[in-house]
């Protein structure tokens, strides 16, 4: 058989093992994770970023709850269902749009694949890998990278997470809304009083700060002035 | 065996090594504990505390060589232990071992007690009482101010309002002209500054509102979208060029210590950062204002440094240039090098670099200062 045909039997066979060292290395990073979870992990895994999962459906779904939900209102009565619905609703848009950012931000990676297997055969390894496994991954990260971040200054891309964004804090808002409605009916304290605390604290601190600096611009020396500190 | 099985097999024989490695590093990394990882560990002394923030003085590490107290100002993204990673790469112990007389103002970790926070209690309340205090403790009229980053932004703010109590303005990866990305062509560059525009004003409201903050975690995955096959590889591929080398593996493990302590920004500021100077570009045009007044660049007329990394992505070097022809002071010095936003505080090759500009550029002005007196 000659060399040409050998490339061509051998081809599937070195994607196989490509795929099986790619498996081996994605659960060696899962071992590294778990290590880490005893040692390094509060800090790393607060770093991780949720990872796109799958595809939401229900426009029409979270269109109606937001309906039923905007509906008359009956005084406070179903007050909390209404603001569970309502938080139902943003969850199911956030889905969706998450579902439409990962179509986008996915999108480069075909690009990606198909430069590397153009960029392997001009160098005549054809789809094989290369002798030199660290040169061949270089290769696939600069081309990978370089698409990525081309894609990530296209429109589409910046209005996909722009909404993904808008969905993300929405439903966090409504989460809210019923959070602040459970502590209402416990008489606890809101993040919303909270903020309040702070804003009527950091006016204060403003207000008694001026009046010092006031009272310095009288002093002559401002070098041997004392701040309250 | 043909040509291309042998290919196959090394990099099947390749491939298996690389994964022991990584095994390896997996049991590196199971017996190190946090404390084993230190950073920002240069001696320092609490001089001063307001809320939240703190003002340390850097024990001295060798004779006096410039008069001038040297106040160094990071931002709110991230914190000043990138300044000071490790002894072998640490910029504030590179300058105390120049002689300077070197003072930090440290923001602490604001949360949603800073919700209300704006830029001018940063400038106006914070660094100016810190600066009070150098004077007072010094005896010196006037102070230098060391800024990096959105820290650069503040002390470039408090130089146009409070003249008269700046002696020299050294500015490190700063932006000026935050529109200033459009020019420049390399496509890594200036992610923050498109991502930030394409965000409507009442997005930006909406997430300090949800949140109080600006979330440190959220910041955290912009700034690893900018840098795509890095974030992805880095806990996997890359550690096996270092699990072989201790000192590598350790210089790894403070640069992640680093990017994982990364404190929410306080709520109003960010509005203030985001929509007045990443999507107005208030501070170029005159029109940012601070506690009533104009952030005027004109006003500056204490010697400016400006030092910035050619291949910033972050900080486009382009934004940072503006500077040089807003300001009112003729005696301006610009410095670019090579690296990028943190590699030019943290790399290896830029070790000494930085330090010695800033360092030269200070004592040639001290030394004015001291024959002017």
């Amino acid at each position: 058989m000659s060399e040409k045909d050998t490339s061509s039997v051998n081809a599937p066979d070195a994607a196989l093992e490509w795929a099986k060292l790619w498996q081996t290395m994605a659960e060696s990073s899962n071992r590294i994770v778990e290590a880490w979870s005893g040692s390094m992990a509060p800090f790393v895994l607060a770093r991780l970023s949720e990872r796109p999962g799958g595809f939401g459906d229900g426009n029409e779904i979270s269109a109606a709850i937001e309906r039923m939900a905007q509906g008359p209102r009956l005084a406070d009565v179903w007050d909390i269902d209404r603001k569970m619905a309502l938080a139902f609703g943003a969850w199911i848009e956030m889905r969706q749009r998450l579902a439409s950012y990962s179509a986008v931000a996915s999108a480069p990676w075909a690009e990606a694949s198909k430069r590397f297997l153009a960029a392997m055969s001009a160098t005549g390894a054809g789809p094989a890998p290369d002798s030199n496994w660290r040169e061949t991954f270089a290769k696939w990260s600069e081309i990978s990278n370089e698409e990525l971040i081309r894609n990530q200054r296209t429109d589409s891309f910046l209005q996909a997470q722009k909404e993904l964004l808008q969905a993300g804090l929405q439903l966090r808002s409504r989460q809210d809304d019923v959070a602040e409605a459970v502590a209402a009916m416990l008489g606890q304290p809101t993040r919303k009083d909270f903020d309040e605390v702070t804003r009527q604290l950091t006016e204060l601190r403003r207000e008694v700060r001026a009046l010092e600096r006031l009272v310095q611009a009288q002093n002559p020396d401002p070098r041997h002035a004392e701040r309250a500190e | 065996m043909s040509n291309q099985e042998n290919k196959a097999s090394r990099f099947v024989r390749d491939m298996a090594a690389n994964t022991e490695k990584m095994l390896r590093a997996t049991e590196l990394i199971a017996r190190t504990r946090d404390e084993d990882v230190n950073i920002g560990t240069t001696p320092k002394r609490l001089v001063m505390r307001r809320d939240k923030v703190e003002l340390f003085h850097y024990e001295p590490m060798a004779e006096a060589t410039a008069r001038t107290p040297v106040l160094l100002a990071y931002g709110l993204i991230g914190r000043y232990t990138m300044a000071d990673l490790q002894p072998d790469r640490s910029l504030v112990r590179s300058l105390l071992s120049k002689g300077l007389d070197l003072w930090l103002i440290d923001w602490g970790q604001p949360g949603r007690t800073e919700r209300w926070l704006t830029i001018d209690d940063y400038v106006d309340d914070y660094i100016d009482a810190a600066v009070d205090r150098i004077r007072r403790d010094t005896g010196h009229d006037r102070v230098t101010l060391l800024g990096i980053c959105e820290g650069g932004v503040f002390t470039t703010c408090y130089a146009a309002l409070h003249p008269e109590k700046v002696q020299n303005l050294v500015l490190t990866i700063t932006p000026i002209d935050f529109h200033a990305d459009v020019k420049d062509e390399a496509a890594h560059h200036g992610f923050l500054n498109i991502w930030t525009r394409s965000l409507d004003p009442e997005d930006i409201d909406k997430l300090v509102d949800t949140y109080g903050v600006l979330p440190g975690e959220f910041m955290s995955s912009v700034f690893s979208m900018m840098t795509p096959m890095r974030s992805l590889t880095k806990y996997n591929v890359d550690l096996i060029d270092v699990v072989d080398d201790e000192a590598k593996f350790m210089n790894f493990l403070r640069m992640e210590k680093w990017l994982a302590d990364r404190p929410h920004h306080p709520g109003e500021a960010a509005k203030q950062w985001l929509k007045e100077l990443y999507q107005e570009n208030r501070l170029v045009h005159g029109n940012f204002v601070l506690s009533g007044r104009s952030v005027d660049l004109g006003s500056i007329t204490a010697p400016v440094l400006n030092v910035f990394a050619l291949d910033d992505h972050i900080i486009p070097p382009d934004c940072s240039r503006t500077l040089g022809a807003k300001i009112g002071s003729n005696d301006y010095t610009e410095i670019p090098l090579p690296g990028g936003h943190v590699g030019l505080f943290v790399s290896s090759k830029s070790q000494g670099k930085l330090s010695q500009s800033i360092a030269d550029w200070l004592l040639a002005r001290d030394a004015t200062f001291a024959s002017k007196a």
